[in-house]
């Protein structure tokens, strides 16, 4: 029975990811990030003896730029789309369940931007690579990180379009990307504030999601491992902020009607 | 094999309420073909979408009997639509999935359900080529591939040519033979006289008339669709 039901998903999922994959829109921005990413061969030979450092940072920022524009542009549309074309029909009228249907899409997003993040990564350490013969280690996990954090946003792209239209809730998700990223500079910020503004920021400090800690450029410019402790909770936070939004979303999609 | 009692449904919009369905309640036993009979906009697809789970009924209860019934029921969306990325072949092979099929019966099964819907030669089409006609076919054929003991049908005519109600007609009287239940929705009465053991007329909201077509007749020379615009205008 939990067999089928998890099988259940995984068709889901499979079909989302062949339908995301051979779109065409996609295959541009791979490819034009791809273009920038390898443009940072060019960036680094500009700079005074620190061309790997431009490179490294320059990659992994183009990198997330991308994730991120193919999360807002596959995340916060899959579902809206099916209920536009009514395709959503030929699958709710069959033994799935909303929740399968739902996780199902979730689940082939994630595989999108895994693919996404996977070629992008790769060609990003291939020119690490080329550069300075070495494997970079925190570039690996850098990559695995972001992996993680368009996953996350998935889940809230996800959500938001469950209530909202898909350009809402991709301007939505964006904004929420931008804070999440700012989560540092808002604690900083909370810490000088007087009460009322110290208690709203320390809200929106603790509500939001805080994407500075899948962050590992420093590490990756740095050449250095991130601690065991720092990847066990940016793991379990992982975990739960996203199964959280899933949630959220999920109780939303029950009532929806199509 | 389906009940439905005291089914309501009401619709909020900008310019107000809507009651589509009051009421409503009917039973279709095992082995019939029962036609739902209405005119556009009388709530014949709010019913089949409240029996196929997409939309929800405000009050009322649906009775499919038999066990895992959801795993039993075949359905054929009005205006069907697919998934552009998906051929034809592909597109029964990701439903028979749904279904929890194993992949070497639903390679059995893909080629007799396009050969029996007419299809066999369009296998390897991808379905946005497919014209509205062929769309209506192959989601026949999907309300087919899990041999189900129920089917729900809404609007299975419109959009074919004679040929193609020739062959649904063809299609509903084998399935019936099989033993299957057949609840289907439409506005077109041509063809319904012949195989519908029993139709059922929607308006406003309510069933207004009930019955075995021929002896919803009985001896007048009334055709079904006279019988029918007869019964909408005394209730109006």
């Amino acid at each position: 029975m939990i067999k089928k039901y998890f099988k259940t998903i995984g068709v889901i999922a499979l079909n989302t990811f062949r339908e995301t994959i051979r779109d065409r829109i996609l295959y541009s921005l791979i490819g034009f990030a791809a273009l920038v990413i390898a443009a940072g061969l060019l960036a680094g030979s500009v700079s005074l003896g620190q061309d790997l450092r431009v490179i490294e940072s320059f990659g992994l920022t183009a990198m997330l730029i991308f994730l991120l524009i193919i999360t807002l542009f596959v995340g916060t549309q899959v579902v809206w789309r099916e209920v536009e074309r009514k395709t959503i029909y030929l699958t709710l009228t069959k033994p799935v369940t909303r929740d399968q249907f739902y996780l199902g899409k979730y689940f082939g997003i994630c595989l999108t931007t895994a693919t996404s993040a996977l070629i992008m990564g790769a060609m990003f350490l291939l020119e690490i690579y080329f550069k300075a013969h070495i494997f970079s280690v925190p570039a690996l996990f850098s990559i695995i990180w972001m992996i993680f954090e368009v996953w996350l946003l998935t889940a809230l792209g996800l959500m938001l379009s469950t209530f909202t239209a898909p350009l809402s809730s991709a301007i939505y998700t964006f904004c929420l990307a931008l804070i999440g990223h700012a989560s540092t500079s808002i604690w900083q910020i909370a810490q000088k504030s007087p009460a009322a503004l110290k208690y709203i920021l320390d809200v929106i400090y603790y509500l939001f999601p805080n994407l500075e800690k899948f962050n590992l450029r420093n590490e990756v410019v740095y050449a250095i491992n991130p601690p065991f402790s720092q990847v066990w909770t940016t793991v379990v936070y992982f975990i739960g902020y996203t199964a959280l939004l899933l949630v959220l979303g999920l109780m939303a999609f029950r009532s929806d009607e199509f | 094999m389906l009940k439905i009692k005291s089914l309501s449904k009401t619709f909020y919009q900008t310019k107000g309420e809507k009651n589509v369905l009051k009421n409503l309640s009917l039973e279709v036993k095992k082995g019939q073909v029962f036609g739902f009979l209405g005119l556009n906009g009388e709530g014949k697809t709010t019913t089949v979408k409240i029996i196929a789970g997409l939309l929800f009924a405000d009050k009322g209860k649906i009775t499919i009997t038999g066990d895992n019934s959801r795993e039993k029921i075949g359905f054929m969306s009005e205006n069907p639509h697919f998934y552009d990325h998906l051929k034809v072949n592909e597109t029964l092979s990701y439903v028979g999935e749904l279904f929890g099929i194993e992949k070497e019966k639903i390679n059995i099964k893909i080629p007799e359900l396009l050969k029996l819907v007419g299809l066999e030669k369009s296998a390897e089409t991808p379905t946005k080529k497919l014209s509205k006609g062929m769309r209506q076919r192959l989601s026949f054929a999907t309300a087919l591939i899990n041999d189900p003991e129920l089917l729900i049908l809404d609007e299975p005519l419109d959009g074919l040519d004679p040929l193609g109600r020739l062959d649904f007609k063809k299609a509903i009287l084998a399935l019936k033979k099989q033993g299957k239940t057949i609840f289907f929705s439409t506005h077109i009465l041509a063809d319904v006289e012949e195989i519908c053991d029993e139709v059922a007329i929607l308006h406003n909201g309510k069933i207004i008339e009930q019955g075995n077509p021929k002896k919803l007749l009985g001896r007048s020379k009334k055709t079904l669709e006279e019988f029918f615009v007869e019964k909408v205008t005394q209730n109006d």
